[in-house]
């Protein structure tokens, strides 16, 4: 992430969560955080907790965000925000949390007519491939509870829409056939079955090394008791190269769009 | 082949759940972001660093940046970062911690460093890595925090032991590694007995010269990497081979271990300068000096009363107050403590009385006055530490003490007072490790150490990344005794103190001599005749010498030069 991109972010996020950004510069703003945003990006329960239980004044925090010290002036005291800092790996774990569930209604143009809505569950998840090594991917899927066609790259495609929290006038939603329970399990076994087509040799490559650790580890017990020590490096090794796969949701949620949207 | 698939299933009973209560659901700019924030943590690579991206504040060198990859990629992350000193193992430390944390690799994290280091590695994983490491002070640090840093003798006690042994690391780094060399001790059975999914030993001085020292260290890391410890002995027995020596034992090694040498980093490194100040002692001083080395504090010439009589015979030339302080422990030890002190002790106590003043510390006046700048004098003598504050007090000029024993909080509060206030620290042998103080560029050795690593670790502490400087390293040594022997006849001919950091270890490997101080004692202690002495000390420097120009010339022909 560019620091240009950082400070847009930042600004949208604020904004999502109604925070008033009271001075925008070039390289630096000044936000004024809501009680909401106060209570999780500011880390001070106790206030808070004596607040409700006194019903005093609540005074929520206000945050001044460097992202140019360059184009900041020298007496701006703030927190310099980069893609390491602390702060804003608060703000993006935030981001996610607050936003794992959503449903949202197509805003078909068409208003002459009932348009049907059809429902799709969209899931956005990240695929982890871990051994001593680790990389991800990111997949974005949907899938129509009624007809079950499997759409990739989805959450892309609902980009492209004009969609709304609200169900629009002149529309209907049509029932699933398909349980949101079971799409999720049809998803699943649809992000399985691609990835065994995919090239498993850093598993291979990790197994080998495995064993040959395991190998190295016998060896060097031969002739000493293989006692509680031997069993904790046993399962060290185990931990370190142990090919795994994991699939996490990042979000989703129920998606009610036009026959024609996909 | 068939890999373990899990689907985090957590996500689905949220959903169910708002689909019952109809919402509250997020918000779509929000959501939106979300999935961007993700598309950018995502990392598509298995290999390459992602470190550097979260840390632009953080200038590391090309080969610190290289040794984490080579860790991370080649060496699955159970390395030996045995690095020269000064040359930044705690930077490489630090970005292979920070490559498995931001990959999701690892979370808990156990850091096992001396208690004089703790809080500068807390402070340095912070304000560099921004990495949460806590200090650990209370027992409670180590569930409630995932990165720890805590000194190995507090970690092996309970009730931190038990506590430690329930918490599943995923890393464990072990500073000074090197202490861990010997299998029987407490702390190497404490730190083997640690679930090690991986694992740094961060040390600069792998290869001492013994082999069974480095097999021990690597067995700890990876068992059976060497051997096991029969085959190993049976193979080595007896020998105190030079690693180097055995090819397949150094490729082995070089498996597991990183070590960058100063001259290979490309880095431009500051000057040593080093001055001898010969010092001439009062007439007095040395009519101690001649009584001590005449000294036999017990009848029969047993074993150790020439390891005694050196011992008295090198404070002599440091301080008056540390003869007397070996003295009266010697006292407390007889048997019969009145004939002891009237036959043996009260003419040296007489000459100690006599005594007017320390020529050294006189010299050692002089010169701080004459560099006007922040100045570390180095002694092997607590006695001597203590006189040497209260004269420079005398004298007008404040000073820190700082020694081993120090709590962390009060080392790192002296270290603070030296860099603000005061000009002058004066440091044991034991306050030697540990401490950075590349803002200081003039050292004194008021007395020398017999061991030239300790002696190298001295010079360490100021001569190391960050120093702006040529150091100026001064080495006191009284004229006509023991140590202008030592710094004559061996420092001096091997040009120990230009010489760069790393080359040392390796040359005194190769001499095969065991501990040359245990040699320079035998040197010292049994030598009949002056003459002989001097004859032995050219013979080992000399070796010294031998050994210096086959690895030159090894380099040589390895480079392809003639």
């Amino acid at each position: 992430m560019q620091q240009a991109e950082i400070h847009k972010f930042l600004i949208q996020y604020f904004k999502s969560n109604d925070c008033e950004i009271v001075e925008s510069h070039p390289g630096y703003f000044v936000v004024q955080l809501t009680i909401a945003q106060d209570k999780l990006l500011m880390n001070r329960p106790f206030y808070w907790h004596y607040l409700e239980k006194t019903g005093g004044e609540p005074n929520p925090g206000k945050l001044t965000f460097i992202t140019e010290p360059d184009l900041a002036p020298d007496d701006i005291k703030g927190e310099f925000i980069h893609f390491g800092s602390p702060r804003l790996h608060q703000i993006f774990e935030t981001t996610k949390q607050l936003s794992s569930y959503i449903r949202l209604f197509e805003d078909c143009t068409n208003k002459a007519q009932q348009n049907p809505l059809y429902p799709w569950i969209g899931l956005n998840v990240k695929v982890s491939f871990q051994c001593n090594r680790k990389k991800d991917i990111f997949l974005s899927l949907g899938l129509n509870l009624i007809s079950g066609k499997i759409h990739e790259a989805f959450h892309d495609r609902v980009l492209s829409l004009s969609v709304t929290p609200k169900i629009p006038d002149y529309t209907y939603t049509l029932s699933p056939l398909i349980m949101p329970k079971s799409g999720i399990s049809r998803l699943d076994s649809h992000i399985r079955t691609s990835l065994s087509f995919e090239d498993h040799s850093w598993a291979e490559e990790a197994f080998t090394r495995w064993q040959n650790d395991l190998e190295l580890l016998e060896n060097f017990y031969q002739d000493q008791e293989k006692g509680e020590s031997y069993e904790t490096e046993k399962e060290a090794l185990r931990e370190q190269y142990e090919p795994r796969i994991s699939i996490k949701v990042i979000n989703g949620g129920l998606f009610y769009l036009s026959e024609t949207a996909i | 082949m068939k890999i373990r698939v899990e689907f985090d299933s957590g996500w689905e009973e949220g959903l169910l759940n708002k689909i019952q209560s109809d919402g509250p659901w997020a918000n779509w700019e929000l959501y939106k972001l979300a999935v961007e924030v993700e598309k950018h943590l995502v990392v598509p690579e298995f290999e390459g660093l992602q470190a550097p991206k979260h840390l632009p504040q953080l200038k590391p060198l090309p080969h610190q940046l290289e040794a984490a990859r080579e860790v991370v990629e080649n060496m699955h992350g159970k390395a030996i970062l045995g690095d020269e000193v000064g040359l930044g193992k705690t930077i490489e430390a630090g970005l292979i911690l920070k490559e498995y944390m931001i990959r999701g690799l690892v979370k808990k994290v156990l850091i096992l460093v001396p208690a004089s280091l703790v809080s500068q590695w807390a402070y340095e994983l912070n304000s560099k890595f921004h990495i949460p490491a806590v200090a650990q002070r209370k027992s409670y640090v180590w569930e409630a925090y995932d990165v720890v840093i805590s000194s190995i003798d507090t970690a092996k006690k309970q009730p931190h032991r038990d506590i430690i042994f329930q918490q599943a690391y995923d890393l464990i780094i072990v500073d000074e590694a090197h202490k861990l060399k010997n299998n029987k001790t407490k702390n190497y059975e404490f730190v083997q007995s640690l679930k090690k999914k991986f694992c740094l030993l961060l040390t600069a001085t792998p290869i001492q010269n013994r082999v069974d020292e480095i097999f021990h260290l690597v067995s700890l890391l990876k068992p059976g990497h060497l051997g096991n410890a029969s085959l190993f002995a049976e193979k080595f027995k007896g020998k105190k081979r030079d690693l180097n020596e055995d090819g397949r034992l150094k490729e082995l090694v070089n498996k597991v271990m990183i070590r960058n040498r100063r001259a290979d980093t490309g880095i431009e490194w500051t000057k040593r300068h080093v001055e001898t100040v010969l010092i001439e002692f009062t007439e007095q001083e040395r009519a101690l000096y001649d009584a001590v080395s005449a000294f036999r504090p017990y009848a029969n010439e047993s074993v150790g009363s020439a390891f005694s009589t050196l011992t008295l015979q090198r404070e002599a030339c440091s301080s008056r107050e540390s003869v007397f302080y070996t003295l009266k422990k010697m006292l407390q030890k007889t048997e019969d403590p009145d004939a002891f002190y009237e036959t043996k002790l009260k003419p040296i106590y007489a000459l100690i009385d006599s005594i007017e003043q320390n020529s050294k510390a006189e010299k050692a006046l002089e010169l701080i006055k004459k560099i006007d700048d922040k100045v570390i004098i180095f002694t092997e003598y607590r006695a001597t530490q203590m006189y040497l504050q209260w004269f420079l007090k005398t004298n007008g000029i404040s000073s820190v003490p700082f020694r081993g024993g120090f709590k962390r909080g009060k080392k790192d509060w002296m270290k603070d007072l030296f860099e603000k206030q005061f000009q002058v620290l004066i440091a044991t042998e034991a306050g030697g490790e540990g401490i950075n103080l590349q803002f200081c560029h003039h050292l004194i050795n008021f007395d020398l150490p017999w061991n030239p690593m300790r002696l190298e670790q001295r010079i360490g502490r100021v001569h190391r990344l960050g120093q702006e400087h040529d150091v100026m390293i001064y080495n006191f040594a009284t004229r006509n005794t023991v140590e202008e022997h030592i710094l004559k006849l061996l420092y001096d001919k091997i040009q120990l103190f230009e010489r760069v950091v790393g080359e040392l270890d390796d040359i005194l490997t190769r001499l095969d001599i065991g501990k040359i101080e245990d040699y320079l004692i035998d040197v010292v202690g049994h030598s009949k005749t002056e003459g002989e002495m001097k004859i032995k000390m050219e013979n080992l420097s000399s070796m010294i010498s031998f050994a210096q120009d086959i690895k030159k010339g090894e380099m040589n022909a390895a480079s392809g030069n003639s």
